[in-house]
């Protein structure tokens, strides 16, 4: 089979994995090479479904010998296999970024005769493209789970990220539909990572030469509608990993019906609009200042269909409002539905000048269609002041044509801002 | 009241080296207009000649005081706007005022459409890191073709000087006529009148096949989105995308 062949099927096999991302690593030229990182994330194209086109993402072989349920590539379903040599994949990369196709690469792969013998080859083409090509472009590599804690320290040493994919929200349901993958096989990488990111840190502060590891972090994935899990077990998850494992991003996959296997749920369709809003409220976790806790409960485990979860959040506390933004601070701010996190900086550098007007939020650039409910400016309000929270949700539903069917497109937020 | 009027002749040290006579010599420069000379009989205001070492020295000054000011002048001018040098006037007085500040002072007119203008010229920069495809060509060297809206070919040059220092290349903005060129660790820029694509390298065509294949699968085909797809990627850029083409 030629490259191009493999290639089809290769990219074909990788394009549902979300994880996009290619900023965050700074990453400097070798001096004879080629390419570096940038610290802010450069797309290239964007697909024919909208989405940022970053790196070359392939799996290096979709011939699994494991049978995960929801996979395509699970060994008990008939397609078409191929897998490509280390040499191929290290052409393939240094030809499309010379060319400036690309960021970088992310490699993924299937398991082939072995978790080692899988994470061997990969580990061969990102040692290939730094040492022997000195590429200095940005690489993600997954790492199979199972694999020796050798290979997992050189992946770390080669990338600037690594991930390994938590793939189920709990232990149960990684048992019932990827037998072969085991809690441990997947925790224990992802702590041996997080560990050698810290130690690393602490060993460049002492000496500037000291060998980076991960330098853009770590991150996940996990499938969303594959398992009753609800969103509140899931956002917990999230925090979980965030604050103990040190991830840098959570990654979730709306579940794409791949099979009529009876251990899974039947979906008309995937659950964008589910996989949307676990995304906003991922967001609000790491940005917002927000807890899973405030998010949701265990009577309310369900993120809210209609409205986002700040605003779903803000419904629920009209004790909070109204903000003053002539003098609330930033973590305040940032509560206010309809402010996110450019607005709030924008409001606070321009209210050292003079004092904000309802014009002025318009000039600055702050958009207060959903705002307005919910501040004052030096007193004043946007809106007749009083109104009950039903009222607002009824006149949020009729302005921002929330009605309106949820979005068909698979959201970033932040991403693309 | 009415406002003083200064003329000058165009260019943009003539544009900065007006301003810095003007800040140096008028009382409160918020309340002078400056224009280009227009070379008609009867111009009103006074002229102010260039003098490039009185620019440069109010670039050096204005970076050392505000960077984040000086990065937006840079930018500013790259966008090539004309009719605009009042508000770059006042914006830059204001800078000298407020420091690093400044650019948060949105409220004020002039800051606005100077910082609009700077951050649509720093978007188009960014976009272009991007969507710029070099083709091989049969010597070995590397040539990337743009009609970019405005004038970004040294920024981007320098850009690719760091990230494809192992390669030779050139940039070519076919709008303005206008070539950069890396080799043998050197950077040079320059303007081509004639120019006709040389000849391809032989596995040019194989390569770009790769890459338009792997374009069309990576989609996810229930998803479509031209709508977004536009969006992010304007068709004014197609016309030199590999990906788009065939
Ligand atoms: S191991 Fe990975 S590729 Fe193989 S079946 Fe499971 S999810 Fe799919």
């Amino acid at each position: 089979m030629d490259t191009l062949a493999k290639l089809q099927i290769l990219s074909g096999a990788a394009r549902y994995d979300a994880s996009c991302a290619s900023s965050g690593s700074k990453r400097e030229v070798p001096s004879c090479g080629t390419g570096n990182t940038s610290q802010s994330g450069i797309c290239h194209s964007w697909s024919d479904d909208g989405r940022c086109i970053s790196l070359l993402k392939i799996l290096l072989s979709n011939d699994c010998r494991y049978d995960c349920a929801y996979c395509v590539n699970r060994s008990t379903n008939s397609v078409e296999r191929a897998s490509f040599t280390a040499r191929e994949v290290v052409d393939l990369t240094l030809d499309f970024y010379r060319r400036n196709y690309i960021e970088g690469l992310f490699l993924s792969s299937a398991v082939m005769q072995s978790p080692d013998v899988t994470m061997e080859r990969m580990v061969r083409v990102v040692e290939t493209l730094r040492t022997e090509e000195h590429f200095g472009g940005y690489i993600h590599l997954k790492i199979i789970p199972g694999c020796s804690s050798e290979l997992v320290r050189k992946a770390g040493l080669y990338a600037d990220r690594i991930s390994v994919n938590i793939e189920l929200p709990s232990q149960v349901s990684l048992q019932r539909l990827a037998p072969q993958k085991h809690k441990d096989s997947i925790l224990e990488p992802m702590a041996l990572i997080g560990r050698e990111i810290n130690s690393s840190l602490v060993e460049r502060q002492a000496d500037r030469r000291a060998p980076r590891f991960a330098p853009a972090g770590q991150s996940t994935q996990m499938i969303i509608g594959a398992s009753p899990e609800n969103d509140f077990q899931i956002l917990r998850l999230s925090q979980g990993l965030y604050k103990k494992m040190n991830l840098k991003r959570v990654y979730y996959s709306a579940y794409v019906p791949v099979s009529a296997d009876n251990r899974l749920p039947v979906l008309a369709a995937p659950p964008l609009l589910r996989e949307h809003r676990l995304y906003q409220a991922d967001w609000l976790l790491r940005f917002y200042g927000f807890s899973a806790e405030e998010i949701l409960s265990d009577d309310l485990p369900n993120l809210d269909e209609t409205f986002d979860p700040k605003t779903a959040w803000a419904l629920r506390h009209p004790e909070f409002f109204p903000v003053e933004i002539n003098r609330a601070d930033y973590a305040t701010l940032l509560r206010v539905p309809g402010i996110g996190v450019t607005s709030a900086k924008r409001i606070i550098a321009a209210r050292r000048f003079s004092a904000i007007t309802p014009e002025g939020m318009k000039k600055i650039g702050v958009v207060i269609k959903r705002a307005k409910y919910f501040i004052t400016s030096s007193g004043r309000s946007f809106e007749k002041p009083d109104q009950t929270p039903a009222l607002i949700r009824q006149q949020l539903l009729l302005g921002e044509g929330y009605g309106a069917p949820p979005p068909r497109q698979l959201v970033f937020p932040g991403l693309f801002a | 009241m009415l406002m003083n009027r200064y003329l000058y002749d165009g260019t943009a040290d003539g544009l900065l080296s007006a301003i810095a006579w003007i800040l140096e010599e008028e009382p409160d420069p918020q309340q002078v207009a400056l224009v280009e000379r227009e070379n008609t009989l009867f111009e009103e205001g006074f002229f102010i000649g260039t003098d490039v070492i009185l620019a440069e020295s109010l670039f050096f000054r204005l970076r050392k005081q505000t960077p984040d000011a000086a990065h937006t002048l840079y930018s500013f001018m790259l966008a090539e706007k004309e009719g605009m040098e009042t508000s770059l006037l006042h914006y830059i007085s204001l800078a000298f005022r407020y420091g690093d500040k400044v650019n948060g002072y949105l409220t004020h007119s002039a800051v606005q459409e100077i910082v609009a203008i700077a951050k649509k010229a720093g978007r188009e920069l960014h976009r272009m890191k991007g969507l710029l495809r070099f083709e091989k060509l049969r010597d070995g060297a590397y040539l990337a073709k743009m009609e970019p809206d405005h004038n970004i070919i040294h920024p981007l040059a320098y850009h690719f000087r760091t990230r494809l220092r192992a390669q030779h290349w050139f940039l070519y903005d076919v709008k303005r006529r206008t070539a950069a060129r890396w080799s043998n660790g050197t950077l040079q820029f320059g303007t081509i009148e004639q120019f006709t694509t040389p000849p391809l390298s032989d596995d040019e065509k194989k390569v770009q096949a790769m890459w338009q294949t792997f374009f069309k699968t990576i989609a996810i085909p229930d998803r479509k989105n031209a709508r977004l797809q536009k969006s992010n990627m304007p068709m004014k850029y197609w016309k030199y995308l590999t990906e788009k083409q065939g």
